[in-house]
């Protein structure tokens, strides 16, 4: 079941609101959270959001020279990792809807003097301000499930990417063990919103968080939807017993 | 069987460390390895099923990945036991010749980036300074490095006076010049064999009528 709908509603959450009103909402969350996003990533996570973005790198196999595009790069540890890959010939560009994410991204790239071939961008996913065939690689970590149109956003990844380019979507999906899903939504929907009231004083936006990764399309669905909007050799991995997973596709 | 890629990554991420730390306690490994910059080697493990990739970095660090699609320098192909069996040798490059592991491609930069890691003397007295001070870390340095002679010469006794005991005493096994001397012997026989079957088919030849030759 693809998320757009036939009506001018969308999920926010288990909250139905109007399209226009998400992206608002979404900016709320981040907003409330960017300045500790990274540490409730590693405290949520346990430190696996490392290993995961690092099987992403791996993945993407960027050579130097080339241009990637990391969507939702939020505080751009991606970016970072990939303006060393692509060197001083390449370019990276860091986008995400949120001004306050990209501001902690930037300052953050700044004081580890990342900014060389980094340009950073604030762009909505679904209608990306760059040149068709322009990008060698899109990454887009965590970040899908809060765009409000994602046929749109993976259809406007498309056209920006190069033929041949490739597209790697990192985003929590479903657990492949009925034990390990129990277990998982005990933690989301208890220690998570407990964790976001200690660290940022806000239950209500990793409530949000843990609700929105349950909206969200399961593995094969999302496989559908990439294939739908263009790509080609579309293929995905489980990460964590299927708690997050890769989805990658190529432009024909 | 596919493993969870995060398990592979966190393994690899912590051997990355470590091969890095070692090189970083070697007086002159990195600038050696910073020599053979773009060495690609990758191991392809069938079981369990594991691929890991080494790639030699300009500034002569190591990083490991679990997937890539550039071009490997050398690859090699085997399952767990035959890898393990090669890096408990005494002397891996043998073992390696002598194992069921598959090596494919450049193996000359194999043997030079072994060459790098045999000739590695890793200081592991700076760590111990740096973090217990000079005088706790150097005593604490100097006991290890005591211990660790004292292991080493007590292996290389004990390895010795049980081959004496099995060769010399035991008579249990003949020793290694008798072996050397039985296959060169062997090795003569061999030759003298092959030229006597030579001879024999060249003798045959002359004994034929020419008709039949024909």
């Amino acid at each position: 079941m693809h998320e757009t709908s036939t009506d001018d509603t969308t999920d926010f959450g288990y909250e139905r609101v109007r399209k226009e009103e998400k992206a608002g909402r979404v900016r709320e969350v981040f907003d409330s959270v960017a300045s500790r996003y990274d540490l409730m990533n590693d405290l949520m996570s346990g430190g696996m959001h490392r290993l995961w973005k690092r099987f992403t790198i791996e993945l993407s196999s960027v050579r130097p020279g080339q241009t990637v595009l990391d969507i939702a790069g939020g505080t751009g540890d991606l970016a970072a990792k990939f303006s060393q890959r692509v060197g001083p010939d390449g370019h990276v560009i860091l986008a995400d809807i949120n001004a306050a994410m990209l501001s902690v991204g930037r300052d953050r790239l700044i004081d580890k003097g990342a900014l060389n071939n980094i340009s950073v961008s604030q762009a909505d996913a679904q209608f990306l301000p760059y040149a068709d065939n322009s990008i060698d690689c899109i990454t887009i970590a965590f970040g899908l499930r809060n765009v409000t149109d994602k046929a749109l956003a993976l259809r406007s990844m498309h056209r920006v990417l190069k033929p041949g380019g490739r597209l790697l979507v990192l985003e929590f999906s479903k657990p492949t063990s009925p034990l390990l899903s129990q277990v998982y939504d005990a933690y989301s929907f208890s220690a998570l919103p407990f964790m976001g009231k200690l660290i940022t004083n806000d239950a209500d936006s990793y409530r949000y968080l843990a609700e929105s990764i349950r909206k969200h399309p399961d593995q094969e669905t999302l496989l559908d939807m990439v294939e739908d909007a263009g790509f080609v050799d579309c293929k995905y991995h489980n990460m964590t017993g299927g708690i997050v997973a890769i989805h990658r596709g190529v432009k024909g | 069987m596919q493993h969870d890629p995060a398990i592979i990554a966190g393994v690899t991420l912590a051997i990355e460390a470590a091969i890095n730390e070692a090189i970083s306690l070697s007086l002159g490994t990195r600038e050696a390895l910073s020599q053979k910059a773009g060495i690609c080697i990758a191991i392809h493990c069938s079981s369990p099923e594991v691929n890991v990739y080494f790639f030699v970095s300009d500034s002569g660090s190591i990083s490991l990945q679990n997937y890539s699609e550039s071009e490997t320098t050398v690859s090699l192909s085997g399952s767990w036991r035959d890898f393990q069996a090669v890096a408990a040798a005494d002397d891996a490059a043998g073992a390696l010749v002598n194992s069921n592991i598959t090596v494919t491609g450049d193996t000359a930069a194999l043997i030079e980036i072994q060459q790098i890691v045999s000739d590695m003397d890793i200081d592991w007295e700076a760590p111990l300074v740096a973090s217990l001070g000079h005088v706790a870390g150097h005593q604490l340095a100097n006991a290890l490095r005591g211990f660790w002679r004292w292991r080493t010469d007590s292996h290389e006794r004990l390895t010795r006076q049980v081959s004496e005991f099995i060769i010399e005493e035991g008579r249990l096994s003949p020793s290694k010049h008798e072996i050397d001397a039985f296959l060169g012997d062997v090795d003569d026989i061999v030759l003298k064999v092959d030229r006597l079957e030579s001879r024999i088919k060249r003798l045959q030849r002359q004994l034929k009528p020419a008709s039949e030759l024909s």
